[in-house]
């Protein structure tokens, strides 16, 4: 028998309500630019990883994002990053955001910002090195302009810094 | 996050996105991707799941070993173990832009009904 390959259903846990709003602005059709492309240079096992998710979280001893302005101004979301130490553990972190339950990230980090798991892999040489710095945005951005050419420039300049050469991303 | 990801592809890294929602690839155009269907917020597995987090992220990390061209979008083989309306991804409160729209929503959802759940 052939095994059947899944498709993935991104509003399978969608009410149907919100998933035809949602998708109404998404095209039927492939995506058909050019689109940026930096081959893995090296082995991932000589790999040096940072991560990035879009999940709204910082240390305590860094500000919150901000979701007071959200409420007042439900367009606008956080457009600025948060840097996170890669031995962060739950209770060093705050998690803000308005659009998914944060209980699970609070209890395990690793749900969204998977440290422990990439340091076992950094232990077992499955990747090269996690760099010593990871980091957050928040992932509501209807108008990305300030993300990408004030945030992301940012946080570019501190990977670089870091040697990082390759970046997983998990957005909330 | 397709953004975020061609905007680093762009300054020399490589990336993966690991994504529920593979749906905006058709949108942005992200360089590489490993789509699974997990409850938003917990793309990497459940809450203290070790093994079962490894195993995704070994998937996703395969995905970038072995893509070969921009725009690859690989669907992993991933199934959550909870009905999808059981698994609680959603905000305590509803979020602001879903409050403002609300109305527009509901008129939407009666005009045309995906698939559902």
């Amino acid at each position: 028998m052939l095994a059947v390959e899944k498709t993935v259903n991104g509003f399978h846990f969608m009410p149907p309500s919100l998933s035809a709003w949602i998708g109404k602005s998404i095209p039927d059709n492939e995506f058909e630019g050019d689109i940026p492309w930096t081959p893995l240079k090296k082995p991932l096992s000589e790999t040096v990883f940072s991560l990035m998710t879009s999940a709204g979280i910082n240390m305590k001893a860094d500000p919150d994002f901000n979701m007071k302005r959200e409420r007042r101004e439900p367009t606008w979301g956080d457009p600025s990053h948060r840097h996170i130490s890669s031995q962060a553990q739950e209770s060093d972190i705050h998690v803000n955001h308005l659009h998914i339950n944060t209980d699970y990230i609070k209890q395990d980090m690793n749900v969204m910002l998977p440290l422990r798991r990439f340091q076992e892999f950094e232990s077992d040489h499955i990747i090269g090195t996690l760099a010593s710095t990871v980091y957050s945005y928040y992932g509501y951005q209807l108008d990305p302009k300030e993300l990408l050419e004030d945030t992301m420039p940012q946080v570019v300049a501190a990977m670089q810094k870091e040697g990082v050469e390759a970046v997983l991303l998990t957005p909330a | 996050m397709g953004l975020v990801a061609r905007f680093l592809e762009k300054n020399g890294f490589s990336t993966v996105v690991l994504t529920t929602t593979p749906e905006f690839n058709r949108e942005i155009g992200f360089p590489r991707v490993a789509a699974i269907e997990y409850p938003y917020g917990r793309v990497v597995g459940a809450v203290n799941d070790a093994e079962g987090q490894r195993k995704v992220l070994k998937a996703a990390l395969t995905v970038l070993e072995t893509a070969g061209k921009p725009g690859q979008v690989v669907h992993l083989p991933f199934t959550w173990p909870e009905e999808a309306r059981q698994t609680k991804w959603h905000p305590p409160e509803i979020s602001p832009i879903v409050k403002m729209y609300l109305d527009e929503i509901k008129k939407t959802a009666s005009e045309k009904r995906p698939e559902s759940n």
